[in-house]
Formats: structure tokens, sequence, C-alpha cells
């Protein structure tokens, strides 16, 4: 038996669930990063997207785990803490950080900027809620502007 | 029964929750080119990343001299600390020259950061942050080496090779410019030179296969005036040095990734240029590989390459040139002078690239020899696959980018030497971009290394030397008070004698120097300021103190009043 053959031979959520990496204490103290839910954001008539990030009873972590964004620019976020706990969240923008206080069953809003394409993570800020799992990421999907690229022919991609 | 959601508002800046002002005076507004021109007379500023046009860090202050220096301290320090996780955090370091302008400071720092202080109390005035992503390609950590100010702006890139015009009172972006391809692997680390109505940029990405290209940009708009790849095409000048059916020229490096000088009256903007790519492939880019490893003379006006020396053909060392080109004058001719990674220091003729000499000023030289006229035999370097060669200089160099200093009163040339070899074990692979693209294995050697910061007249003459038991990592700054400053990757940032090279001070800063350390006076009082923090390219330049502490601190001493 090796952990290859089992990541190629079960599903990844099911493996994910199986061994307790999904969770709070469970296979460790915090759930492992990145193991939750993935979301696209929505885009609005005039190019600015728009997402709700979440924080669920007892989960700490954010919902989605991953949040999807077609392109760089601005982002509206809506930031939801439906935990019994009080928590908060910094964001990366472009010109400073975001950041939020969260009591428990809370909602507020954020409003960033950001380049593409790459990711970024964004948490909560506080004891460590990050290591826990409320460590989360934003993608940036796309390509830099045509003005910006290299003056060569279409290079081979991995 | 649903309970209503309490109203958390709307996320506000970070900084909001910080004791910064917010606001810094409006001290950049009337530097303009003129002032650029003369900014080593602007003793009490530090207006450029050299602090003058012609890259010498040298400064005419001199309160702080050698009969003083002992009683030298402390003044105030910064910690610039991080949240939140961030690209490459194992290396991030300062590699930056804070600029001064009548009392308020520019920093640069790792990951977007900038910083605004107040210059005679090391508080925040205001900070801007860049979000840059975690996935950005960095062949050599997250850093930055510096701002340009001018017109009431200071301008800045970042690691995702963003071009940044921010305002100077409160870092509100006035404009910004996406200047490289961070898909292809390029990013941006250089400090930005302002010459005339424009701002002088160069990528990074070479690691990587990228085509390296000098840009300039309009300073008020940030349009692009001109580019200019320093890897030519088909057809254009230089590519008869590149195999001509392959496709080598299009991952070809030669990226500018360290601030050039500038001569006005020659009207020329002297770049160095990195290594080719792959690093140590050579056998897939037969020829010499212009203009890699080279200085780039241009016209500012036109980005023309009016002439070019290459200081490492064909190199498979990766022996970058991309460090300072230093602009002085001897016997009435216009010289510029060049400590470069090969380990040979070299002096060219700045108004038409004609070799003066050559002499080498690391103890340790085996990849080749460099004749004094300029003749390169090749003796040592990755040739078999899979056969390991150790060579000295490692490819960190004989001095990495890390700068040297000139003194016009001493007419001696200060360098932070680097002395340890490396072994390259040739693997050729194909290129995929954004994949680093090195064509070998290297390891870099983690003892019998030395360095020290050695004086050189400017024939190559070596005059003193102090030494260190690990490679100097750090820029060297020197003064008219006969004091050269350095700081070394233990943490001691020290105070020289010019002239003799006998250590008259020293503070130990808690964290290894890989930064350029520069001086100002404000109301009569000089300050020496170093940004401290051990990271960087460790791998590569001393990968003996990879386990060193970081840090992240700018510290201001001054004599006590």
């Amino acid at each position: 038996m090796t952990i290859a053959e089992e990541n190629i031979t079960e599903e990844r959520s099911e493996l994910l669930a199986r061994l307790g990496l999904d969770g709070q204490n469970k296979a460790s103290m915090g759930r492992v990063l990145a193991t939750g839910s993935i979301a696209e954001a929505t885009e609005r008539a005039d190019g600015t997207m728009e997402a709700t990030i979440r924080i669920k009873e007892d989960e700490v972590c954010w919902d989605p785990a991953i949040l999807v964004l077609p392109h760089g620019g601005d982002l509206e976020l809506t930031v939801i803490n439906d935990d019994k706990n009080t928590h908060a969240c910094l964001l990366p923008s472009n010109g400073d950080q975001k950041f939020l206080w969260l009591v428990n069953h809370s909602r507020g809003k954020a409003k960033i900027r950001l380049d593409g394409p790459g990711y970024y993570w964004y948490s909560s800020p506080g004891g460590n809620d990050e290591g826990r799992g409320l460590t989360a990421a934003i993608v940036v999907q796309g390509e830099v502007p045509p003005e910006a690229r290299l003056d060569r022919p279409t290079q081979p991609r991995a | 029964m649903t309970v209503e959601y309490v109203d958390a508002g709307e996320a506000i800046d970070h900084s909001a929750l910080s004791s910064m002002a917010g606001v810094a005076p409006a001290v950049t507004n009337d530097i303009d080119y003129e002032r650029l021109l003369n900014a080593r007379s602007e003793s009490q500023n530090w207006l450029t990343y050299y602090g003058a046009y012609d890259g010498q860090r040298y400064s005419l202050l001199d309160q702080i001299n050698t009969g003083n220096v002992s009683k030298l301290s402390p003044a105030w320090i910064f910690q610039a600390g991080h949240s939140g996780q961030m690209a490459a955090t194992s290396t991030y370091a300062f590699e930056a020259c804070p600029l001064v302008v009548d009392g308020v400071m520019y920093v640069t720092g790792w990951d977007g950061w900038f910083w605004a202080l107040d210059a005679v109390t090391g508080k925040e005035l205001w900070r801007y942050k860049h979000a840059i992503p975690f996935d950005v390609s960095l062949c050599c950590s997250n850093v930055n080496r510096g701002c340009a100010v001018a017109k009431g702006k200071v301008f800045f890139v970042t690691p995702n090779a963003q071009l940044l015009a921010l305002d100077a009172t409160n870092g509100d972006v006035v404009w910004q410019k996406t200047i490289g391809d961070v898909r292809a692997g390029e990013s941006a680390s250089i400090a930005p030179t302002v010459i005339k109505d424009t701002l002088i940029t160069g990528s990074a990405g070479g690691e990587f296969g990228v085509r390296g290209h000098i840009d300039c940009w309009d300073l008020e708009t940030g349009e692009q005036r001109w580019r200019t790849y320093t890897v030519p095409k088909p057809g254009e000048p230089g590519s008869e040095t590149w195999p001509a059916d392959g496709e080598a020229w299009q991952r070809g490096g030669g990226n500018h990734w360290v601030t050039g000088t500038y001569d006005p009256e020659l009207n020329l903007y002297y770049a160095g240029t990195g290594n080719p790519a792959p690093d140590f492939d050579g056998g897939v880019r037969e020829g010499d590989n212009l203009y890699t490893d080279s200085v780039v003379a241009m016209d500012v006006d036109t980005g023309e390459i009016k002439w070019h020396y290459q200081f490492t053909p064909h190199d498979l060392w990766d022996y970058d040139s991309t460090m300072e080109m230093t602009l002085f004058e001897r016997d009435g001719k216009k010289l510029l002078g060049h400590f470069d990674k090969n380990g040979y220091f070299f002096v060219l003729d700045r108004t038409n690239g004609e070799l003066q000499h050559v002499t080498p000023f690391v103890d340790r030289i085996d990849w080749g020899v460099i004749t004094r006229d300029g003749k390169v035999t090749p003796r040592k370097y990755p040739d078999k696959e899979g056969e390991p060669v150790h060579f000295y200089p490692g490819p960190a160099g004989a001095k990495e980018w890390t700068h040297a200093a000139y003194s016009r009163k001493t007419e001696l040339f200060y360098v932070p030497v680097a002395d340890v070899g490396a072994t390259a074990t040739r693997r050729r692979r194909e290129f995929k971009e954004g994949i680093p693209y090195w064509g070998a294995g290297v390891q870099v050697d983690i003892d019998n290394m030395a360095g020290s910061v050695s004086a050189f007249d400017t024939y190559g003459e070596e005059k003193w030397r102090w030494r260190i038991d690990y490679p100097m990592a750090a820029s060297v700054l020197a003064t008219a008070g006969d004091l050269v400053f350095a700081g070394t990757p233990t943490g001691e940032f020290v105070a020289l004698d010019a002239r003799t090279g006998e250590k008259l001070w020293e503070f130990q800063c808690g964290s290894g120097h890989h930064s350029s350390c520069s001086t100002y006076s404000v109301d009569g009082k000089q300050f020496v300021v170093v940004p401290v923090g051990w990271g960087g390219w460790l791998e590569g330049i001393v990968p003996g103190l990879l386990g060193q502490g970081h840090g992240s601190a700018v510290i201001a001493f001054a004599l006590p009043d």
C-alpha cells in the first residue's frame, strides 16, 4: 500500500474525510488549509466582481476555501460570521490590507482590488485562527495585458 | 426564529489600526531633473538609488568622521514585521537603499511594502502595501531594491511586475502599469531611475528563461516611451551570437534587475544585464549570447544601444553583470568601473566602451582567466551531462548585486567581496514557460569561504582589506568623513577608516545585512541608516548561513547631541 495509490483510487473528498483532514480535532487539531469548498465570483456589468465568504459554526474555516475570480480588478465581498465565537478578516488589497472585525453572528462588507493572475491568502488574524483553518485563498485567473507580454513566439507551458 | 446579523460594517485599512500619521510633508514636489543632476551637492539628502547618477555611493557629509565615529549610536529603529502569508516567506529580506528628502525617508520592502518615515524619529508617516500573489515566480527571494522620487511622487516596482507612482504625501496611487508577464516568470525588483521626464526600469526572471528588457516610462502618465530587449531577435545586431536556427534567443535572459548609472553629458544610461538562460547549459545556446552579462550604453531618449561590452561571453556560471557601473574620471578621461560576479574589475572608456584594463579582485578564481587586455579563456564549467564541476567564484559571484562605493577624496573603490565556490552538474531540461530553467543542479559551498571589504585604486591595485569569515552580502558606503560603512552577514554594522581599513566602530544589529545603507542630515545632524534583515538568495550567496535568524528593521545612527 502507498498513499500515492490511494490518491489514485479514491475520490479526494472521500479521502480527506476518511483521514480526518477536513475538520476540527480529527486527524490533527485544525483543518488542513484549502480542503473545503470552491466557489466562483460573479461579475456585474461594470466589471466589479462579487462573492460571499462565510465562517460556519464550529468549522473554523472559510467557506469557500478557494474563491475564484475570472480576472484582476475590484471585488466586493460580503463577509459573514455564523460562528458562535468572535473572529476577524484580514484581506489582501492593493494599497493596504483590509481589516474587518467579526463578532459572533455578524455580517459586513469588504471592497478589495487585486492584480491578476495569481492567488492570494487571507485569514482571520486572531489567536491561531489562521492555523486552525481560517486561512483561505482567492485565485485570480487570466493573463497580463497584451502590451506587458514578451515579444516572442508563443512558448510551451507545463 | 431568524436572528438578525450584527452589522460588522465595512472593512477598513489595516494601517488605520496603527499609530501611523497617514501624511508626510510635500518635500518631493520640487524635485526635478535639475536637482537630480546635482544630487550629490544636496548632501543632506539621498535623492537617488546610488545617491547620485554616477553610482559612486559617496556622500559629502563629514560630521561623522574618523575622529568621532566611535561615539556613533542608534538614533531610532523602525521594525517592519509582517502579517499573514506571503510569497517566499523563508527568504524575504530588505535589499533596499533608503532615499531621504528634507527629513522624510522612503523605504521599500519585500512583498509590495513601501514606508514613508520621519528621518529624525523613525516614526511611520504613511505606508503602502501592494497585494502580491503568493505564487509569483521569484528566483531569488521576495525583495525590492528601492524607489525613485520626483515631482511629488515616489515610484517603485513590485514582485508581480507592476510599476507604481504614489503620491509622496500619503501613498495614494497616482498610476499603475503592468511591466512584465508573471505567467512567463517575469518579476521586478529594481529601483527605478528618474531621468528628465521619464522613468527607467528593467525586468527580472532570467532563471525562468524570459527575454530581458529595459523600459522607459513617462513620469507623469506612466505611458511607455520605449522598450529595448537585451537579447536580439534574428536579424538584429547581436543576433549572430545566438544559434541561427534555434529558439534560444526567445528565452535568452539578460535581465536588467539592478539600477543603472547615467552620464548626462553623453546622454547615456549604463545598464548591466544578467545571465543568459539556461544559466549553466551552454549547449542549447552556442555563441557569445549578446547582450547577456554585459553593460549596454543606451541613448536615454530612444533606448538605442550605442555600444556594449560583454564581461563574460557565453556564460556558464550564472555570472550576471547587473551590478553597478560606477562612473568616474581619471586624467580627464570619462571612465566606468565595474566589479563583476566573475571576479574581475573592469575599467572602460564610457564614451565608447573601449576596455582600459582588467584585474582580479578576489583570491580564488578558477572558472577561467581574463587577461589584463580582456582575453577570456574558460577553464572549468559544466559541460558533460551529469558530471559535477566545482568552480570559483560560485554563482553569486565574487561580488553579488550589492554595491561598491568610490570615494572622490581617496580615489579608492571599496568593494564587498565574496569568496566562495560552488558545484554545478549539468542537467539538460526542456523549456516550459514559468518553470525554472537552469540546466543544472547547483550547490554552493557551506564551508571554506571568506569575505572582505577590499579597497582598490582605479587601476585595480589592492590597498587594504578588512577580512571576515563569511562572504560579504551588503552594499558599502563611503563618506567625506573618511569612513566606509558596511554590514556583515552576521549582523555587525561597521565603520572602517577609508585610508587604512582599520575598524573604528561596530554595532550588532541583531540580524544579517543584505541591503544598501545611506546617509543624510536633518537640521545639521548627520545620520547613517541601514535596512537590516537576513534573507534573500541565501542558497546562492551564503548557504552556510541559511539558518541565521531573520529580521526586518531599519536602523538609523547618529552622534550624541
